[in-house]
């Protein structure tokens, strides 16, 4: 029903899966992005080498959750998410990407949230979002609505005709996001969204988020250095390790939402999971 | 709020505007001491010199001499632009094409402007095409190295949100690449222009066709700086006038989404 859509047919390499058995069934049900025994090796500089930047990668994305990656910088997440979005190439194992039921046209939409707004800045707010748009064919008729509800989401309904150097760093980030839930993605991949934001604009970022998961209810794929970002926002974490970057744990949240930063439950998987994840990381160096 | 910005923009651009005034002011007084030396024919004066043009304007026929300049300018700045940007995008864009094309822009550009014109008029004739063609072998090239420097400047986050979202080639080029090449744009359009009319007055002062530049060597003939320098300072207030009115305007169109830089 579904046609399964691959960047990439190669198959090799394909260890045992480290996903446990309750993710495998996920994968039957309805997931969004199955990624198996993922490896991406880059020639190192200087000499013919390569080295590896990504190793044995396995993990599923269902339908409508949020997923979290929590990594040291320059671990090599920025570079899974770009082999997911077709971006980067990879050496061996397989990235699935699987269209909703029913969305039109080829290939799976993928939204893409950077770490700075990414923005066309001689394009009005509103012909960002045009831009994608067109580059998605989605019919023009349809335009002018998207644009207005996706900027409500985003709360900056009737900015469609400013330009973003007139918009502070935080709207402008928020217009990248109504960009990438207006092609109503399969997959929305945010790469560290707000670690260019100060703390404040930040943690008034994320509980807008939390808002615009319960209207819009997209897939996110969430890559973080910020292990308390991740447990507030997500329903899965997996944890990476750096050099190369290996998957190491799997954390399944069931904290009914809408939480709080403040809940205590937050705070002590987030405790926990820094004791783990410090442990790990500081092991490997 | 808009007519109060509008207002201080103006004074802003009056006090800016200030010292070139008074420098260029304190020029014609010194040339009009000096000249009272000199016979008119040979050193004229300010005061002599718009008398000149006016007689020069006066006459209905001299506007087509300079119409006549002015297509010749706008053929040759017209081609080599388009030449130019096309040749500076694909050498900036494929790195092939830009180790093929490196040296031939380096041989076009150190390449003696005089022997163009020479060239030209051998294999074209004293007519408009040798014009055409001299203004185009020397402004292109320029241009060309211009936008090709300009393609290296260009982000690659944005060409890379642009992939990622699907952008196909054509969307590619109009909203992310052509936009961030704009100022080497806008640079490559005056650098052109006013290449591109001194060239065309001198390949007419060789004989070429008519226009501004054969009534330079008519007065030179005669020795009359006067009558040279009412053509010339004329044409060159056309000229400035383009530059202000077409393309200063359009700038600040263009550029409208970045407030500071519009000036």
């Amino acid at each position: 029903m579904s046609a399964q859509y691959a960047h990439n047919v190669q198959r090799i390499d394909m260890a045992p899966a480290v996903a446990d058995k309750a993710m495998r069934q996920g994968v039957m049900a309805s997931s969004a992005i199955t990624i198996d025994n993922l490896t991406k090796r880059f020639p190192a500089p200087g000499s013919g080498d390569e080295f590896v930047v990504l190793k044995d990668i396995s993990l599923t994305v269902d339908d409508g959750k949020f997923v979290s990656i929590v990594g040291p910088s320059g671990c090599g997440k920025s570079t899974l998410l770009n082999v997911i979005a077709g971006i980067e190439s990879y050496d061996g194992g397989a990235v699935a990407i699987h269209p909703k039921a029913g969305s039109a046209g080829s290939g799976p939409r993928i939204g893409y949230v950077f770490q700075s707004p990414r923005l066309l800045n001689w394009l009005t707010v509103e012909n960002n979002i045009n831009f994608v748009l067109e580059a998605h064919k989605v019919p023009r008729s349809r335009w002018r609505d998207l644009v207005a509800k996706n900027l409500a989401m985003v709360g900056l309904a009737g900015q469609e005709r400013n330009y973003p150097l007139n918009l502070s760093g935080g709207m402008q980030q928020r217009v990248a996001i109504a960009r990438a839930l207006a092609i109503e993605p399969d997959i929305l991949l945010m790469d560290e969204p707000f670690s260019h934001l100060d703390a404040i604009t930040a943690r008034k970022m994320r509980f807008d988020l939390m808002e615009i998961l319960e209207r819009a209810k997209p897939t996110i794929l969430f890559v973080t250095h910020d292990l308390s970002e991740a447990v507030f926002l997500s329903d899965h974490i997996y944890m990476m390790s750096t050099k190369p970057a290996q998957i190491f744990k799997h954390v399944a949240i069931d904290i009914p939402r809408p939480r709080k930063p403040e809940d205590a439950r937050v705070f002590d998987l987030e405790k926990e999971l820094v004791r783990e994840f410090f442990s790990v990381v500081e092991a490997k160096g | 709020m808009r007519a109060k910005s509008t207002k201080h923009r103006t004074l802003a651009s009056l006090s800016r505007a200030l010292p070139g005034v008074l420098t260029l002011a304190a020029g014609i007084v010194v040339w009009q001491v000096v000249s009272l030396f000199f016979l008119p024919v040979f050193l004229p004066g300010p005061a002599i010199l718009v008398e000149r043009m006016v007689a020069i304007y006066s006459n209905p026929a001299s506007y087509l001499v300079v119409g006549e300049t002015l297509l010749q300018i706008f053929e040759g700045f017209v081609v080599s632009m388009v030449i130019g940007t096309a040749l500076g995008l694909v050498m900036g864009l494929k790195r092939s094409i830009e180790l093929f094309f490196d040296s031939w822009i380096m041989v076009l550009l150190t390449f003696p402007a005089v022997c163009w014109a020479f060239l030209s008029v051998l294999w074209f004739g004293l007519s408009q095409i040798a014009a055409i063609v001299t203004i185009v072998l020397i402004v292109f090239p320029f241009v060309a190295m211009n936008i090709w420097a300009g393609t290296k400047a260009i982000e690659k986050n944005l060409i890379e949100m642009g992939r990622v979202y699907k952008a196909d080639r054509s969307l590619m080029l109009r909203k992310v690449l052509i936009p961030q090449l704009m100022p080497y744009i806008f640079s490559s359009l005056r650098i052109a222009l006013s290449l591109s009319w001194k060239i065309a007055l001198v390949a007419e002062a060789f004989g070429t066709g008519g226009g501004v530049g054969q009534r330079l060597t008519n007065w030179f003939q005669e020795t009359r700086v006067d009558m040279m320098l009412a053509w010339g300072v004329s044409f060159m207030i056309v000229m400035v006038l383009i530059d202000l009115l077409v393309f200063r305007a359009w700038a600040r169109r263009t550029f409208a989404w970045r407030p500071q830089l519009a000036t």
